[in-house]
């Protein structure tokens, strides 16, 4: 998908402080359990307080960075609502699932059940903001948060205005044991800022909430290319840089979601300029939300979070093209280009 | 100027029937596939009906052209036979030939098989065949598994919106026709029955423990169902390139959100009044050019309300035929927008109008009443087919006699 479309505002909840703090002047958090946790925000000034203790944490997560998104936009209401998720409420769903167990499917709490449906969070945004347009959630691993922004761009070329786009994921310790058992997680311990120097099988684990507010109003963040590649037979990058007429010597930054697995990291071998994210956030379905909101934020600023790659020399500026290119073990490879939009400094 | 957007190949399996001319003569036969479950494994097996394909796994493997493969849930050979049929219908013999989209949608993926052996997965003394199961239940599993076993790699997505999903899956293959991204979509949905979902309905006392009473005064709830839907979407070119047998056009479409409460709709419809309105809207078709709704209507207490109330607002006293299908079907959920749309493209092809079975009484919120006799030899030219969920999403379909 070609076209200008314009990062109008965006928030992040990540294990990272990433949410509503200067991101530059923040240290880096790291892990030694191979799993991170977000970092949460008090939720009070985003919702009444029966939401914050009757909804979920991911619920909350995902709500919080849709709100802030759009303040961050000065947008109250959004022209439409799409989100990406891989897994929804997990600990929605492991409760009902164990409470129709426990309780042997008689007088159950419908509260999970309804919590766990993948448009929960959806529905919430349209409810607390009184958005009666479009909405929609992609649900399909490594191609959800990515899926939700071609629609995002859709819309927007279909003359649709102010389109909230975002992701949010959840990891529970039962879902990690359970991904353990087919070997998506090192089997060793490490601390994750030192995730690029154990090149063995599986990642490290992560979660996550991204939003974003989108708009054919020209701002500083084009996001000017996407592109989602379904197990591809052949590397897809020098087709996906010439269908948008430039080539690797114009990208100043790649963003790369390299994690450590040496079952799939021969993917990301050979990029130039190469900005590594796994080790902020872990690896997760929607993690390329991340890597967008981070891609996103060094276009704004021009600069990088440089507390936060202690591990390596990080490119130097200005930040014009930056490329994203991530995959979710193996399967669905994503490609985003990024442009700084010098028209608009004008 | 986009392209229009035609229906060229339909393939389905319901409790009504294994394919779309098993389903039709269902449907004209006024034969419902309400009765109680076999499959799954629960206190409710004698007491609640639902509409349940009336084939065991191993079967299912079979006439998905699968057997003994390992790691196919339900939800992805229901899923798999419905897209062997529709690629067949379209006289697609390789879905690889031409760029191809698959827009599939779930609402629990393979949890009708992974509920099972959950407490093995998360238990470390066990181990097991149960561990190739592991990866089955999120939503991407059944899309990528039919994607894979069919050839299809160009665009891939699952949409789950609950009892919305696969609307809005047609509604996102067709616009991908039309920004030109693609020339075809598979697009629709698959749906295990679970002892998740029936428990979840269960508990906020959705369900009737008799046969589903869509727009009476006296429904109780919904009946759950399962089944699997795809529809083959073409840009006109593309059609008319390779000859194709065009059955219907998808002229119209519309998603909207009530935006009023976690699971219940606006008791006026709001949400409901506008999707059908975009969607004739859309289409250029006027409010007494339609011949017949197939209305969500799943007989809950609050969607019938709201549905009619939307319907009287649409079409003011002059309100066109309108049936619920569930009755037959039961309550798809994923699959139900798409089993609903071949039901649409069917009342355009033969056409006929489906009867709402159990009717009996007028809901006194309403002045109107649901079609309940068979109609055949009536000309329909232009369908609405309504599909509302959990969410407020709503998302409702304007398909259409395609005229060249």
């Amino acid at each position: 998908m070609k076209g200008k479309y314009y990062i109008q505002g965006m928030s992040a909840i990540s294990p990272q402080h990433s949410f509503g703090e200067d991101i530059f002047s923040q240290p880096l958090v790291t892990v030694n359990e191979n799993v991170f946790a977000c970092v949460e925000p008090d939720y009070r000034a985003y919702m009444p307080p029966n939401s914050v203790r009757r909804l979920t944490r991911i619920l909350k997560v995902g709500l919080t960075a849709a709100l802030q998104c759009m303040q961050s936009a000065g947008v109250a209401v959004p022209g439409a609502i799409v989100t990406g998720t891989g897994k929804g409420s997990l600990s929605d769903t492991e409760r009902f699932l164990k409470e129709i167990r426990e309780y042997k499917e008689t007088a159950l709490n419908a509260t999970p059940f309804i919590q766990s449906t993948y448009n929960a969070v959806n529905g919430l945004i349209a409810l607390q903001q009184k958005c009666t347009q479009y909405n929609n959630t992609f649900v399909h691993r490594g191609f959800s948060f990515e899926n939700a922004l071609l629609d995002a761009m859709l819309l927007l070329s279909e003359g649709n205005k102010d389109i909230l786009v975002g992701a949010f994921e959840e990891i529970t310790a039962e879902h990690f044991y359970i991904k353990s058992r087919i070997g998506c997680w090192k089997k060793e311990k490490i601390a994750s800022n030192e995730l690029y120097q154990h090149p063995t099988p599986g990642s490290i684990s992560g979660e996550g909430a991204a939003f974003f507010l989108l708009s054919d109003q020209p701002g500083k963040v084009q996001l000017s290319g996407l592109k989602m590649v379904y197990k591809p037979k052949e590397p897809y990058l020098d087709k996906f840089l010439a269908s948008h007429n430039i080539s690797l010597e114009d990208i100043d930054l790649v963003i790369s979601g390299r994690n450590g697995d040496s079952n799939f990291d021969h993917y990301y071998e050979g990029l130039p300029n190469e900005l590594p994210f796994k080790h902020l956030c872990g690896e997760y379905d929607t993690a390329g939300a991340f890597a967008l909101w981070l891609g996103a934020q060094i276009i704004k600023a021009q600069q990088i979070p440089a507390n936060w790659f202690p591990m390596l020399k990080v490119p130097a500026g200005p930040y014009k093209n930056i490329l994203i290119y991530n995959h979710f073990f193996g399967e669905q490879h994503v490609y985003m280009l990024l442009t700084l939009n010098t028209g608009y400094l004008k | 100027m986009a392209e229009r957007v035609l229906i060229t190949g339909l393939g389905m399996v319901t409790a009504i029937g294994d394919d779309v001319a098993g389903n039709l003569n269902s449907l004209r036969r006024q034969q419902s596939g309400i009765g109680f479950t076999q499959n799954i494994d629960t206190i409710y097996k004698d007491i609640l009906p639902v509409a349940e394909v009336s084939h065991s796994t191993v079967t299912l493997q079979e006439m998905a052209g699968v057997a003994g493969k390992e790691g196919f849930t339900r939800t992805t050979l229901l899923g798999l036979i419905a897209m062997r049929e529709a690629l067949a219908d379209a006289g697609i013999a390789d879905a690889s030939d031409e760029p191809t989209g698959f827009i599939n949608a779930s609402t629990v993926g393979g949890m009708c098989d992974t509920e099972k052996v959950y407490f093995d997965v998360i238990n470390p003394e066990k181990e097991g065949d149960f561990l190739q199961y592991i990866d089955t239940l999120d939503c991407a599993d059944c899309t990528q598994r039919i994607a894979d076993t069919v050839g299809i790699s160009e665009y891939i997505a699952t949409i789950s919106t609950a009892c919305s999903s696969s609307a809005n899956a047609l509604m996102f293959g067709a616009r991908l026709i039309k920004a030109g991204l693609v020339r075809r979509v598979i697009s629709g949905g698959t749906e295990a029955l679970t002892r998740f979902t029936l428990n979840g309905f269960n508990s906020l006392k959705n369900i009737d423990k008799k046969h589903c009473r869509p727009f009476d005064q006296n429904r109780n709830g919904l009946n759950l169902g399962e089944g699997a839907a795809y529809l083959v979407l073409e840009s006109e070119s593309l059609a008319r390139e390779r000859h194709a047998r065009v059955r219907a056009e998808l002229k119209g479409y519309a998603n909207t959100n009530e935006a009023f409460h976690p699971t219940a709709p606006s008791p006026d419809g709001d949400g409901a009044f506008a999707a059908m309105q975009q969607a004739l809207a859309m289409g250029g078709v006027a409010p007494e050019d339609v011949q017949y709704v197939n209305v969500h209507g799943t007989a809950t207490l609050t969607n019938d309300v709201a549905e009619g109330h939307a319907l009287q607002r649409l079409f003011g006293d002059k309100v066109p035929p309108f049936s619920s299908t569930k009755p037959f079907t039961g309550h798809t959920l994923a699959a139900a927008g798409g089993i609903e749309a071949i039901y649409a493209v069917l009342a355009i092809q033969h056409a006929v109008i489906f009867p709402n079975l159990h009717f009996s009484e007028k809901m006194e919120e309403l002045n109107i009443t649901p079609e309940t006799q068979l109609k055949e030899g009536v000309p329909v030219s232009n369908v609405i087919s309504n599909s509302f969920g959990f969410g407020g999403n709503n998302a409702s379909l304007l398909i259409s006699k395609y005229e060249g």
